[in-house]
């Protein structure tokens, strides 16, 4: 536990220094500039589930997966230049403990891009003088859901970011499996199954929209969720353990 | 010059190039034989009058960001080349002209671009035919159309990803930065059409298509001139 901490803290400090912060600032600030121009169905002022999900659409629908493989494709960056991994690995550390901290470090930038767009939720919505109460459980029980729907993605780019040297590579397949995303929301047939859409199905406030496969149970979503995450996060480490480097 | 682009052609071999180029217009055309594939009446009654009109118009809402996401991947893959070996200063040691290097690049860049573009409208046509939409009505302007005057209309952006793969030895910045345009392109459709981001979708639709794709290749030599001139007078280690 105590090497799994310091190599953590060791992420983080191969963290700095690489503006990784502007990326986690990107999607909310997308989101803020959305939720400025909202309008309610009806025409005039959104409340906020209205304005919930008006700002979540870009930000859930392709900057959440998109992230996942970004912020993975960073956290291995260090090591693929200049044999970063031989030196990192001669170290006396498991490999398991290197690769659940890359993860970890995945899951904790994911929640800070989630941080800050429950934020910049409810930034927007006191600017455009939408009154209190704040719905404080709807935002933080979307935002976790969708953060969970998320870990699965961070698992697969892991997994390949670790064995792909190049940067543009895992990025390439994550957003090629992203953009389905758009057409892939609208059918109730095949959106509860696609692992890339789910963090925007999980966004989306339950009961609101009554199309496509947005009144999913939160149940079949876990297991979605969890089936691919532990298939992913273990081949990932399966392969990690035995990589030559 | 030619020995040049000979020796990029080679060296661009295995690095899944052309896998890309490949898979970016099969996964635009698999896309919209699933739009179209799993709800082929409802579709065909939508586009009664003009089916090829509407397959294309569909396809079209994808293509920019295609674009722009491909050609950010071709740029940083193909400058990661040299990054990755540090073969920057072995390459720009021998007797060439950095002016020669930099232009073989962007050679190379666009012309796998300028494939990808043209399997895009064979596949097109092919799923076209494969719905049996007719042969005898193919639009053959709009097919060629679809990918080459979207991609005249995103040079700017292929110039500056060019400028950026090839100065920074970190890919993740350009590669965020193309990545970051690619996602949020088509929510600024409704912004002014000024903003080159939304020239490759206006180069498919509206009036002013073809100068929207002039403008865009103006721009983009814009853009080519500081960023061969910095690649000419830039520091290598």
């Amino acid at each position: 536990m105590k090497m799994f901490l310091r190599i953590l803290s060791a992420e983080r400090l191969k963290l700095s220094g690489s503006y990784i912060w502007l990326l986690v600032l990107a999607s909310p600030a997308a989101a803020v500039l959305i939720g400025l121009y909202a309008s309610s169905p009806a025409g005039g002022k959104p409340d906020w589930t209205i304005l919930l999900s008006v700002m979540s659409t870009l930000h859930a629908l392709l900057f959440l997966p998109v992230l996942s493989g970004l912020y993975t494709a960073m956290l291995c960056r260090h090591e693929h230049l200049d044999g970063g991994w031989k030196a990192l690995l001669a170290l006396p550390v498991s490999r398991t403990a290197v690769y659940l901290a890359k993860f970890t470090m995945a899951a904790v930038l994911l929640a800070a891009t989630q941080a800050l767009f429950i934020a910049a939720v409810i930034g927007t919505g006191l600017i455009r003088g939408i009154g209190t109460p704040v719905p404080w459980g709807l935002f933080l029980g979307t935002c976790a859901a969708s953060w969970t729907a998320c870990l699965p993605l961070a698992a697969l780019q892991l997994a390949v970011s670790q064995a792909w040297s190049s940067f543009a590579a895992p990025l390439a397949l994550n957003v090629s499996f992203t953009l389905p995303n758009v057409l892939i929301a609208n059918s109730a047939t095949y959106g509860p199954y696609y692992p890339w859409v789910q963090p925007m199905l999980a966004m989306i406030p339950h009961g609101q929209a009554d199309y496509g496969a947005f009144n999913l149970p939160l149940e079949s979503l876990l297991i979605v969720v969890l089936g691919s995450f532990a298939l992913f996060l273990a081949a990932g480490l399966l392969s990690f353990r035995r990589k030559a480097v | 010059m030619g020995r040049i682009l000979a020796a990029d052609w080679l060296k661009i071999r295995g690095k899944g190039l052309w896998l890309l180029i490949l898979v970016g217009p099969l996964g635009l055309t698999a896309m919209q034989a699933l739009n179209f594939g799993l709800r082929f009446d409802y579709m065909k009654r939508r586009y009664a009058g003009d089916l090829w009109g509407g397959l294309l118009d569909n396809t079209a809402l994808f293509v920019p960001m295609a674009l722009f996401l491909g050609g950010t991947l071709v740029c940083s893959l193909m400058a990661n080349i040299e990054h990755q070996t540090s073969a920057w200063k072995q390459l720009l040691a021998l007797p060439v002209s950095r002016i020669a290097v930099f232009a073989s690049k962007l050679m190379l860049c666009l012309l796998l671009l300028a494939v990808s573009c043209l399997l895009l409208s064979g596949f097109v046509t092919a799923l076209g035919l494969l719905f049996g939409f007719g042969a005898s009505a193919i639009p053959v302007y709009g097919i060629l159309r679809i990918g080459f005057l979207s991609c005249a209309a995103v040079m700017p952006f292929i110039a500056l990803q060019l400028w950026l793969s090839l100065a920074f030895r970190n890919q993740a910045m350009p590669v965020s930065i193309g990545v970051i345009c690619a996602i949020v392109s088509p929510f600024t459709a409704t912004l002014s059409e000024w903003l080159p981001i939304n020239w490759p979708y206006l180069a498919w639709t509206g009036p002013h298509r073809l100068y929207f794709a002039g403008a865009g290749l103006a721009l983009a030599l814009l853009v080519l001139l500081p960023g061969a001139a910095h690649f000419a007078r830039k520091d290598v280690n």
